[in-house]
């Protein structure tokens, strides 16, 4: 049913524009030279932020690289621990599932700081605090909730069918998932690791606290220029930070796309 | 095939990562309590609580967390379940639910400098009032951040989590009105009516989970209120990261009872929240 009401109409446009309205004017700071009040629109343009921004003091490439293979690495492992519980849960029979359910909902019940001020204690006792690993389980735990949530969807909604088939036919049961669900359940893995990549990306008091200074990010780097004047040299960052975001964003929904368009067969 | 061990094997990595967070909250009220080996602490005490919770920038600190998680979430869940109404009744796809996404994937620090470009007393939206001549000068603005108020960061939040509310409402919105809320208009009730009495009770399952979800992470935000609110009072996180902050290491304890009463408290708000919205539910036979 698409009706097209004056209600959903009026909703949507306020929607966009709220929406769209301070993208744009982001989009604007970044490239202004001198934008006093009153203006509505900038006097004069420059590309300085920009340059800073590439060739400046904070080396953005690396900082732009590291965040993204951080991202990457908790999107991964999220996953797999997310699709992990979701089969359990969806295709097997045990006692306590509601319990399972709870525990991985329960990153998003615990208050943020907190478990970032606890979890920093508890892995300067094994060794992991202020380093790459301890800021990478963090945000691991931070985007299973999601990660979770998405698999045991899409696992339940295809079943185990078509495992059991592959398994009957003689596959071993790494076989029979490979060939009978991994294909099914590509979209919902697509957008688990795209989902918990941009959660871990835009990660700042976890990975402040529990990176202890050494672990940086461009989440991190960005906060400073916020609280600092310069407001274009602050949109840019945050134009590059977003921007990268989105970038890998929608690499993974073309995936997502096209791998739909591909199993027609199914 | 389907072997209840192999069930268990599964669910390994999920209990690593429960068994991680449990510590970490454990750690947090043991040592808010007195327990810190390392200084040599370690008798079991109430007083770092005292302590923290006489403190004169406690209870402001306390009360502007739970207004702004309170109003953030409460506006949120109203506009956004509009919104996802409005996009329901555009056939819940297409471009209109992409644009809706995209405050979800944007950063909260970033939500943060949209709200000083626009909502500041030189931001955009004051321009446009003198360009209007509503006002003739930028002090005329009324001003939004770093107020007391908390006005900007209880906005920047609404920017991102109207249409959080509405994406994550959309998937049994959309399922209810294509079935029931059909089939009640096909008996003859007007459209307003069909949603207020079937769609939008049998979706307040989702609506109510979001509100939740919402309200704890604005109580433990820290990005939002540390770039948008006031000196004084500080929002708790705030307030408890500075404390956390100080040099003097004797401090630790009464920094983690800050910690502590927010771990405290959300946790009695979601068990409150699950015990009202089980009788709420079932008082409209929502739920399922």
């Amino acid at each position: 049913m698409r009706k097209k009401s004056l209600f959903s109409r009026l909703a949507l446009g306020t929607a966009a524009a709220c929406i769209l309205l301070p993208v744009c004017l982001l989009v604007f700071w970044s490239v202004t030279a001198r934008w006093s009040w009153p203006s509505l629109l900038p006097e004069r343009w420059s590309l300085r932020t920009l340059r800073e921004l590439f060739f400046g003091s904070q080396n953005l490439w690396q900082l732009l690289g590291s965040s993204v293979a951080l991202g990457g690495a908790a999107a991964a492992v999220s996953t797999a621990i997310g699709l992990f519980a979701a089969r359990a849960v969806a295709l097997y029979d045990f006692p306590g599932k509601s319990l399972v359910r709870f525990a991985w909902l329960l990153p998003l019940l615990v208050p943020g700081p907190v478990f970032a001020v606890g979890i920093h204690l508890t892995l300067l006792r094994i060794g992991l605090a202020d380093t790459i690993s301890g800021v990478l389980l963090v945000h691991v735990t931070a985007s299973l909730p999601y990660s979770a949530a998405i698999l045991t969807d899409v696992t339940a909604a295809l079943g185990g069918g078509l495992e059991e088939q592959a398994a009957l036919l003689g596959a071993n049961p790494v076989q029979a998932f490979f060939a009978g669900s991994l294909p099914g359940l590509m979209p919902g893995i697509l957008s688990s690791l795209s989902m918990s990549f941009i959660l871990s990306y835009s990660q700042y008091f976890t990975t402040l606290i529990v990176g202890g200074g050494r672990v940086k990010t461009l989440a991190l780097t960005l906060v400073p220029y916020i609280q600092g004047g310069d407001r274009s040299l602050a949109s840019s960052y945050a134009l590059a930070f977003t921007g990268s975001a989105l970038l890998v964003f929608v690499v993974f929904e073309a995936f997502i796309h096209r791998g739909r368009k591909g199993d027609g067969g199914i | 095939m389907w072997k209840r061990r192999t069930a268990y094997i599964l669910l390994l990595p999920l209990a690593g990562v429960t068994v991680l967070l449990t510590l970490a909250c454990g750690s947090v009220l043991a040592q808010s309590l007195g327990y810190v080996p390392a200084f040599g602490l370690t008798r079991l005490t109430l007083d770092y609580y005292w302590a923290a919770l006489s403190k004169p920038e406690f209870f402001p600190a306390l009360l502007v967390s739970l207004r702004t998680a309170l109003l953030s979430a409460a506006a949120a869940s109203v506009l956004g379940t509009g919104l996802c109404a409005a996009l329901v009744r555009r056939g819940a796809r297409g471009m209109a639910v992409h644009l809706v996404r995209l405050p979800i994937l944007v950063p909260h620090t970033v939500t943060a400098l949209f709200a000083i470009l626009l909502l500041g007393q030189t931001g955009l939206l004051a321009r446009t009032a003198y360009f209007l001549g509503i006002i003739s000068d930028f002090s005329q603005f009324p001003q939004l951040l770093f107020t007391p108020g908390y006005g900007g960061t209880i906005l920047a939040y609404l920017w991102k989590e109207v249409p959080f509310v509405a994406y994550f409402t959309l998937a049994l919105m959309a399922g209810v009105s294509s079935t029931l809320g059909e089939a009640a208009e096909n008996l003859g009730a007007s459209p307003l009516r069909a949603f207020f009495t079937v769609t939008l009770p049998l979706s307040l399952p989702a609506v109510s989970q979001a509100f939740l979800i919402i309200f704890l992470f604005a109580f433990g935000g820290y990005e939002l209120p540390l770039l948008l609110g006031a000196t004084s009072p500080k929002a708790l996180p705030v307030y408890a990261h500075l404390a956390y902050m100080s040099p003097e290491l004797r401090q630790r304890p009464a920094a983690m009872a800050l910690y502590g009463v927010i771990l405290l408290l959300s946790a009695a708000m979601a068990a409150l929240y699950g015990i009202l919205t089980r009788r709420l539910l079932r008082r409209i036979g929502g739920g399922v």
